[in-house]
């Protein structure tokens, strides 16, 4: 799981939610790209976010398309953040016993406008949360960043300089995540999404 | 002779028409639905015409039931081919897989063949629009203008004559036919087939494909988009001429 690094955070604010990750591909040591995509939009509602193995981000994301469109065309509606959640859960466990060594964590705006967010470990266990959710290798810096900075109820513009000030500083001190990071707010009335311009080591 | 694949073909005869007319910017499927009952609760769901893929639509004629089987197939090959190749599915390939799974039925397992036809629209960045039809044998082929399913040699033969096939480029779509006049031949042919007085969107389902920023778009219409579409033509609907 630290074979590549990563860091993914997402955060519930009034009615939005914000996603952000870092943008380094690593191979241990080595830095190999620093544009790489780690959150893929779902539907125009829901973002997911993947830390760890790179190859299993890059597979899933595909397979989480696959999914997701198979769920269009059969019940002719797009799907639901929670919904997409459990298929994502379920997609993880089937491989119980030869996982996929990802993290999941998404972020999205229910139909009736209510933000989501919730996490999963690499076998599917989903944890909701009504503040924020974390995952990479640097992780237990963006819990530290987050208990301290987040506060209920912040808007569009706020909820951004949380979230951008909370992944740049928890990548400062993690040597596997970094080297720029990408934040998307989801609103009802659209997505903004934003390059993070930071320490690029 | 395959009797089965006849009796499936004399069965789809008696279904509900469905015609497909290409233009140079995009495709129409117009169907007669038949089960109508004002008990029918129609505003959800279609009875003849599904999307298969971001890319292709198709208009069914035959047993629904056998219909839905062959649909959700069609899904599942569009999206393993997309996983795999990371582009979306080529409209032939998707046809052509879907009548080998057909064939399949008629040459293997004691089981009788499925009773549908398709004519499925679609849009890819090799071919552009083409439209196709497909039969319980498994054949397919590709067409300017189709009908399949009840008074379909009708259909035919007026397509044949009010189809402008003017284009002589080959990498053209064949016509310089717009959608405007590809959903106004759709409803006189509609109009002519088929056997009520007045047509309403209650009978009738319609769907396009366009290409909308370089990507195509599927539109299958809303009962209320339909009245739109039949009063805009309404002129060539009047029956004067029946």
């Amino acid at each position: 799981m630290e074979y590549n690094g990563s860091a993914v955070v997402a955060m519930v604010g009034k009615n939005c939610v914000a996603i952000a990750t870092d943008k380094r591909l690593g191979q241990r040591a080595l830095t190999v790209d620093m544009g790489f995509e780690k959150v893929a939009p779902v539907t125009d509602n829901i973002y997911i976010g993947l830390a760890g193995l790179a190859t299993d981000v890059m597979t899933l994301h595909d397979r989480f398309r696959m999914r997701v469109n198979l769920y269009k065309h059969r019940e002719e509606r797009t799907i639901e953040p929670k919904t997409f959640s459990n298929m994502v859960s379920h997609m993880l466990y089937e491989r119980r016993f030869g996982p996929y060594f990802v993290e999941p964590v998404i972020a999205g705006l229910e139909k009736n406008g209510q933000p989501f967010i919730c996490s999963m470990d690499l076998i599917g266990c989903i944890n909701y949360a009504d503040d924020f959710v974390v995952a990479g290798t640097a992780a237990d810096n963006l819990f530290g960043m987050c208990e301290s900075l987040w506060e209920p109820d912040l808007g569009p513009e706020e909820l951004f300089e949380t979230v951008s000030q909370a992944m740049l500083n928890a990548v400062d001190r993690d040597s596997m995540s970094g080297w720029g990071a990408v934040v998307h707010i989801l609103t009802p009335e659209g997505v903004i999404t934003r390059e993070l311009k930071g320490r690029m080591d | 002779r395959l009797y089965q694949v006849e009796y499936a073909m004399e069965a789809i005869s008696h279904a509900g028409t469905v015609i497909g007319i290409l233009s140079k910017d995009g495709i129409v499927l117009a169907a007669e639905r038949q089960a109508t009952s004002a008990l029918l609760e129609q505003s959800v769901g279609s009875e003849k015409i599904y999307e298969m893929n971001d890319n292709v639509v198709a208009g069914v004629a035959g047993l629904t039931a056998d219909a839905n089987i062959l649909i959700n197939q069609s899904r599942m090959i569009a999206q393993r081919y997309l996983l795999r190749y990371g582009s979306p599915i080529p409209v032939e390939q998707l046809v052509r897989r879907l009548c080998d799974l057909k064939q399949g039925y008629t040459q293997f397992g004691g089981l009788r063949p499925f009773g549908v036809s398709f004519l499925c629209a679609g849009w890819d960045s090799a071919f552009g629009f083409q439209l196709y039809q497909s039969d319980p044998a498994g054949n397919y082929s590709s067409w300017k203008a189709a009908c399949i399913g009840e008074n379909s040699g009708n259909a035919q033969s007026i397509l044949k004559q009010e189809y402008k096939d003017d284009e002589a480029d080959e990498r053209a779509a064949g016509t310089s036919m717009e959608m405007d006049d590809a959903m106004r031949l759709a409803c006189l042919v509609l109009s002519k087939t088929i056997d009520t007085a007045k047509l309403t969107s209650e009978k009738l389902e319609f769907a396009t494909i366009t290409l909308k920023c370089g990507k195509p778009h599927i539109d299958v219409l809303s009962s209320a988009e339909i009245d739109g579409v039949l009063k805009k033509y309404e002129a060539v609907l009047k029956p004067s001429d029946s």
